[in-house]
């Protein structure tokens, strides 16, 4: 028994031969028809719930049981290792920070916190005084009104300049641009 | 149930829904379409995330005189070639067989493996094997339209619409690329079975 979708394959293939263009047409679409997986592939799972989350409309799931996620049980585990290895250390340190800790030291410590924050106060202070200066110098001119109508005209062109290689750019989508193989 | 129509003013009025519902009906032909143009399912999928984000962003100036399905395409038919025009990376050819058949294409062959003898449907999948190949081999503009012609089913004026090339351009790129097909599924063996040879004649 011949089957439809190889009757159609002749059928195309001899109209073809012939330069019977209709007929081709017209057996392809069939031999298309009886061969549904061609041409189309489902999308990985979840791919409907990766758009929602995408264009904002969900958020990502989280999953049901936490430690279920391998990567967590990962964290999870080189964090208590770690913690392990940082109570070796525990005692030693807080043995040494007992020993600098005395109301003299305290005082002593708050003041230098102090002067230290003051000084960098002033920096900044500084570096925005001078940033001022600048951008005062640079405005001085635009109050000249030919200078702004200058630069306005110059912003208007370039944005129109802009917007005309935007549309030349986006305006012809034609795969030959794109790869002419 | 709703036309798509009516699920794209549903989505645009907020209804998460029918936003969902519209990726369902079309997340198989934009995948499908955008996957065979830039033969990479990992870049397909990106950006055929990227076609369902735009279109949702887009759906309050859609206009349902356009037909829900070639406004989707167009968005895709553009954002498939602005990825490629940044310049397309290395990526590994898509093989026919097991990724169609892994997924959207395993229960169609299935059900189809259901009703024809085994012999049938190896010959079904060896033909669809070899017709995607030749589709593969085709230069992209004539594979778009092969794609959104005989197996979206898009007439010529939704093409012209969605490429935005003129008529006798897309009747002319289905033209050339269906002669093509011909040759190679001729060349991959797939030939007209030649009439029986009459029987010699007796002296």
């Amino acid at each position: 028994m011949r089957h439809l979708q190889q009757d159609a394959l002749d059928r195309w293939l001899a109209a073809e031969r012939d330069g019977r263009d209709g007929e081709a047409e017209a057996a392809l679409l069939e031999m298309f028809e009886a061969l549904p997986t061609v041409g189309m592939t489902a999308p990985p799972a979840g791919f409907a719930d990766r758009v929602l989350v995408r264009a904002g409309l969900r958020t990502a799931a989280v999953p049901a049981d936490l430690f279920a996620w391998r990567p967590l049980r990962i964290v999870l585990g080189l964090a208590l290792a770690a913690t392990g290895f940082g109570v070796l250390w525990l005692p030693p340190l807080l043995h040494f920070l007992a020993g600098l800790w005395s109301v003299g030291g305290a005082i002593q410590g708050g003041i230098r916190v102090l002067t230290d924050a003051g000084q960098w106060l002033a920096t900044v202070l500084r570096i925005w005084d001078f940033l001022v200066t600048i951008v005062h110098d640079l405005a001085q001119p635009l109050a000249v009104p030919q200078v702004m109508a200058v630069l306005v005209l110059s912003l208007l062109a370039s944005s129109l300049a802009f917007r005309y290689l935007r549309d030349q750019i986006t305006g012809e989508r034609n795969l030959t641009y794109v790869d002419p193989s | 149930m709703k036309t798509d129509t009516e699920l794209a003013a549903s989505a645009a009025q907020g209804s998460q829904d029918a936003f969902r519902e519209l990726v369902k009906r079309f997340e198989r032909p934009v995948y499908s379409l955008v996957l065979r143009m830039v033969q990479d399912p990992a870049t397909a999928e990106d950006l055929a995330q990227e076609v369902f984000v735009k279109a949702f962003r887009a759906l309050r100036s859609y206009d349902p005189r356009w037909k829900f399905s070639s406004w989707l395409f167009k968005i895709a038919h553009n954002t498939t070639i602005d990825h490629l025009r940044r310049g397309t990376p290395e990526t590994v050819p898509l093989e026919a067989g097991e990724d169609e058949e892994g997924r959207g294409g395993l229960a169609a062959v299935l059900a189809y493996q259901s009703v024809e003898d085994p012999r049938a449907a190896a010959e079904r999948r060896d033909l669809a094997r070899s017709l995607e190949r030749a589709i593969r081999r085709l230069r992209p503009d004539y594979r778009e339209a092969v794609l959104m012609f005989y197996v979206h089913g898009a007439t010529y004026q939704e093409i012209c619409e969605v490429t935005g090339q003129p008529l006798g351009t897309v009747k002319t790129n289905l033209h050339r690329a269906r002669k093509e097909l011909a040759q190679m599924m001729a060349g991959l063996g797939w030939g007209p079975v030649k009439p029986a040879a009459p029987p010699p004649r007796r002296a």
